[in-house]
């Protein structure tokens, strides 16, 4: 059995894209939120989300063509880019086929999906763009990046929703616990897109202007994009190379509520955590920080804090949402949430809860970093993750003893 | 009247559509949650159907209240009242 | 890898519901071609041609099978009004009308596989084993037709919000796993893997990872692709003109568990997953051969068999001439064994042609009754390659205890 450490980050978000610009947007508590230029949005009552204008996948893609892939790939792509860039790694010192790469996400290529059923309206089925089709199976996810790093290990796309980073970096990290693989790329990437935008206004999910977790007037998500990838290695290739070691991962747990396709559960929540801790060897009193899903939707973060509240008793650690931030960027937003978990271990400081002002009797005890990000040393990172269909995944992070 | 109204057979078969029920299984006073296991997405559905079948926009925020046929009829009256 | 076993099965596809079916039309059109044309062995391969083993000719390809009329299953005009489909599907004489009136076709055909594969094991699923029995289950991007549907909503509607709440769960892509555990009640691992051709043998890889990682004693691994429009025009625009193959689909779902499996995980052992490996390699071409050859290689190194003893290629290929995996694949094992490609029965099923392929390997009677090895090997457009070695065991339906 091999330790796994995290030596390479990839941030492509609305805060900011690459390791140093994303540490500072998760220390300045920065917004990412802006009026969506990605779509028509004119007919919504709705009209922000955390989108990724400063994207200019041509300024980061060395290998692959930025046309021929679609946006969510391009995310992808690029985030592994920038992770591989930051961990100093050469990929040609790896073995063929011994570093590989998994992605999650919720809507795939959403973008051109949309795009070719907009062809349909136009000019019915015969008229969708076959190059176009060609770009719709969310399996390019992951090729995008296999592609983009010239890697012939595993590419595997987990399409888990909104949890399916914390899937992502869960598998990896069993393909190079048990020596599948030496080095691994794991997290996720998703776009803004009209269909999810409706759908969750239609929910009574989307909020107007700012996300607000575990705020008492808390009233919904925004929706946001861009990609989160992880680089993982074993710890003993990474002693190997001399490399910049950020923090090891423990350990991850998932399960499934199997009751209601969305709305959350809090017993079967509690049990996730329960895994997760079994699973990474350590105690919830040995958790600093947990890392939120925390959506802003009055349903997720009343249930997720009962979770947390079940598991850790009166010994509940600080626990923030970085959706705040970035709004609700599915399937890349547990790769986020262990970027700066990570960061969080690596750095010493916890990401605030932004534009949070009224507390909330209810969730009483849960200390949410209110607006401010906080400087304190942290040894051990909770981030949860928690999707449609039930799909719990929480991963633990630490730093390396 | 609710009784010859075309419209109360008419949400009756809205409802029991999005409830998954046969129309004669569904009370005018059963609970849609208690008595159903409808859920928040469902009510909103009832809603929208109801929006565009009779063209009244019932808000969100009445949701809440709305957890039967008869509620449902009534509020569909009610918001109805002058649009003839 | 290996130590995984399958305890029992089923498919939804156009042979009609369950093994039975399977096993049927299997007989029927496998009996006539064995009748006219046995053991043709096309070999326009490699010069890896040596021996022909022992039982050559077994399963013996039937030339394609006629697909019916399917344009019962689309309102919107269909590049041609055939296709291989199970028509006169009725999800509400499987399971009901309660909580299935709003699944989509892709979710129907595999909650209800997911039904029978669990009936066709003898697992019975309680509070004392729900925990411990996950699902994961292979698509392309989930159900292409309600992402666009939802989406065609934005478009044409007069609000764009005014889409179906209940619809909403349906365009993510983990819907149909999630609907299966939340009709048997599976609180395991749950997940969704997107990799379209080889989403089956991922899955399968990601089932067997979870089983020999102790996070479930046994999971529901299977694959599923719906007809619909949006399918068949796919198949249709991106396909070679002239030559397109029919769309199809099907779903097929396995019960796999642990060698030394609980008393619950089912009587039977049906066949073992030997195992299981995957690669990457695009551009088409030699070297991207090399990454499936290089797959098998390491597949029959880790499966401890020796490859002359692998007496099918599961493959698949659908166009005729297409030997992009069996040629590769006999490159690796140095023989050249039969073929059996599902889309000459079963069209072009995207995700499920993997799981269709396990299942029709698993219903053909052997002409002796000997444990026999198959090797299944994925391809797609992209450059993703997947290879999976299984011994079926004679007398599937008796138990071993």
């Amino acid at each position: 059995m091999h330790r796994v450490v995290v030596t390479g980050l990839g941030p492509v978000s609305s805060i900011g894209i690459g390791v140093s610009a994303f540490t500072d947007g998760l220390r300045e508590g920065r917004s990412g939120i802006s009026p969506i230029s990605s779509f028509d949005a004119s007919g919504f009552p709705h009209r922000n989300a955390g989108e990724v204008p400063g994207f200019r996948p041509e300024t980061l893609l060395r290998r692959i063509e930025a046309a021929r892939w679609g946006r969510s790939g391009q995310f992808a792509a690029a985030a592994a880019r920038l992770a591989l860039a930051d961990s100093g790694l050469d990929p040609a010192t790896v073995a063929a086929g011994r570093a590989g790469v998994v992605v999650g996400t919720t809507s795939g290529e959403s973008v051109v999906v949309e795009a070719v059923t907009a062809q349909q309206v136009e000019a019915g089925f015969g008229g969708m763009d076959p190059d176009l089709l060609g770009q719709v199976p969310a399996g390019r996810l992951a090729h995008a990046v296999s592609t983009e790093l010239d890697l012939a290990g595993e590419s595997l796309t987990l399409a888990t929703a909104c949890s399916a980073s914390n899937y992502a970096i869960g598998y990896a990290y069993d393909m190079l616990v048990t020596g599948e693989a030496e080095v691994m790329f794991a997290g996720g990437a998703d776009s803004v897109c009209r269909w999810a935008h409706a759908g969750f206004f239609r929910l009574g999910a989307l909020t107007a202007d700012a996300c607000s977790p575990f705020d008492r007037n808390r009233s919904g998500i925004l929706t946001g994009e861009g990609g989160a990838i992880l680089m993982l290695e074993t710890l003993d290739h990474a002693r190997a190379r001399g490399a910049r070691i950020y923090a090891e991962v423990l350990g991850y747990g998932v399960n499934c509520d199997a009751s209601h396709p969305v709305a959350p559960d809090r017993a079967s929540i509690a049990n996730c955590m329960r895994a997760a801790h079994r699973n990474a060897s350590i105690k919830p009193e040995d958790v600093d920080y947990i890392c939120a899903h925390g959506t802003g939707t009055p349903a997720n973060d009343s249930v997720e804090a009962q979770a947390i509240f079940d598991v850790f008793g009166d010994r509940v650690p600080p626990v923030s949402s970085i959706k705040s931030m970035m709004g609700h960027t599915m399937g890349a937003a547990s790769g986020f949430g262990a970027i700066a978990g990570t960061l969080a271990i690596a750095h010493g400081f916890l990401p605030p809860t932004i534009n949070w002002s009224t507390p909330d009797p209810a969730l009483a005890g849960l200390d949410p970093v209110p607006n401010t990000a906080r400087e304190t040393g942290v040894r051990v990172v909770q981030n949860n993750g928690f999707a449609f269909g039930g799909n719990n995944a929480i991963v633990l992070i630490g730093a390396v003893e | 009247m609710t009784q010859t109204d075309p419209r109360m057979a008419e949400l009756r078969d809205i409802v029991a559509e999005v409830l998954e029920l046969e129309p004669e299984e569904l009370t005018e006073t059963g609970d849609f949650a208690e008595d159903y296991q409808a859920d928040s997405l469902r009510a909103i559905e009832i809603l929208a159907r109801i929006d565009k079948k009779f063209k009244i926009e019932i808000p969100q925020s009445e949701l809440p209240q709305l957890n039967n046929l008869k509620a449902v009829y009534d509020a569909v009256v009610r918001h109805s009242a002058g649009q003839v | 890898m290996s130590g995984v076993v399958i305890t029992g099965w089923s498919t939804t596809s156009p042979a009609g519901v369950g093994r039975a079916a399977l096993v049927d039309r299997l007989a029927t059109v496998v009996g006539a071609a064995a009748a006219g044309t046995a053991a043709t062995g096309d070999s326009p391969l490699v010069g890896a041609a040596t021996a022909v083993p022992d039982g050559a000719g077994w399963p013996v390809e039937p030339p394609p099978a006629d697909p019916v009329e399917v344009t019962a299953l689309s309102d919107e005009p269909l590049p041609t009004p055939t296709g291989h489909a199970l028509v006169d599907f009725d999800v509400r004489a499987h399971l009901g009308r309660k909580g299935t009136s709003f699944y989509d076709r892709a979710t129907a055909l595999a909650v209800v596989a997911c039904g029978d594969a669990l009936r066709d094991a003898a697992v019975e699923v309680d509070d004392t084993n729900r925990s411990r029995l996950g699902v994961v289950l292979g698509t392309s991007l989930g159900s292409f037709r309600s992402t666009s549907d939802y989406t065609r909503e934005t478009l044409v509607q007069d609000k764009p919000y005014l889409v179906n709440p209940v619809l909403f769960p349906n365009t993510v892509m983990n819907c149909a796993a999630g609907q299966a555990a939340i009709r048997y009640g599976l609180r395991g691992v749950n997940a969704t893997v997107a990799t379209g051709p080889l989403a089956f043998l991922d899955a399968l890889r990601y089932g067997t990872n979870a089983i020999a990682r102790g996070y479930v004693d046994a999971m529901l691994v299977g694959a599923v692709e719906e007809f619909s429009p949006h399918r068949a025009w796919t198949t249709w625009l991106t396909g070679q003109p002239g030559r397109s193959i029919p769309t199809g689909e099907a779903a097929a779902v396995f019960l796999l568990t642990r060698a030394d499996r609980p008393d619950w995980a089912g009587p039977r052992r049906e066949a073992e997953v030997l195992a299981l490996t995957t690669g990457y390699g695009p551009g088409g071409g030699p070297a991207a051969d090399q990454a499936l050859t290089g797959c098998v290689t390491r597949a029959v190194r880790r499966a401890g068999v020796d490859p002359a003893d692998i007496s099918c290629v599961l493959t698949g290929e659908t166009d005729p001439d297409d030997t992009d995996e069996y040629a590769p694949a006999c490159a690796a094992l140095g023989h050249v064994p039969a073929r059996m490609r599902v889309s000459r029965l079963f069209g072009r099923c995207d995700a499920a042609t993997g799981g269709l392929a396990l299942a029709t390997f698993l219903a053909s009677e052997p002409p002796e009754p000997t444990p026999r090895l198959a090797l299944l090997t994925g391809r797609s457009p992209d450059g993703g390659t997947a290879a999976a070695i299984v011994r079926g065991w004679p007398g599937a339906g008796a138990s071993d205890r």
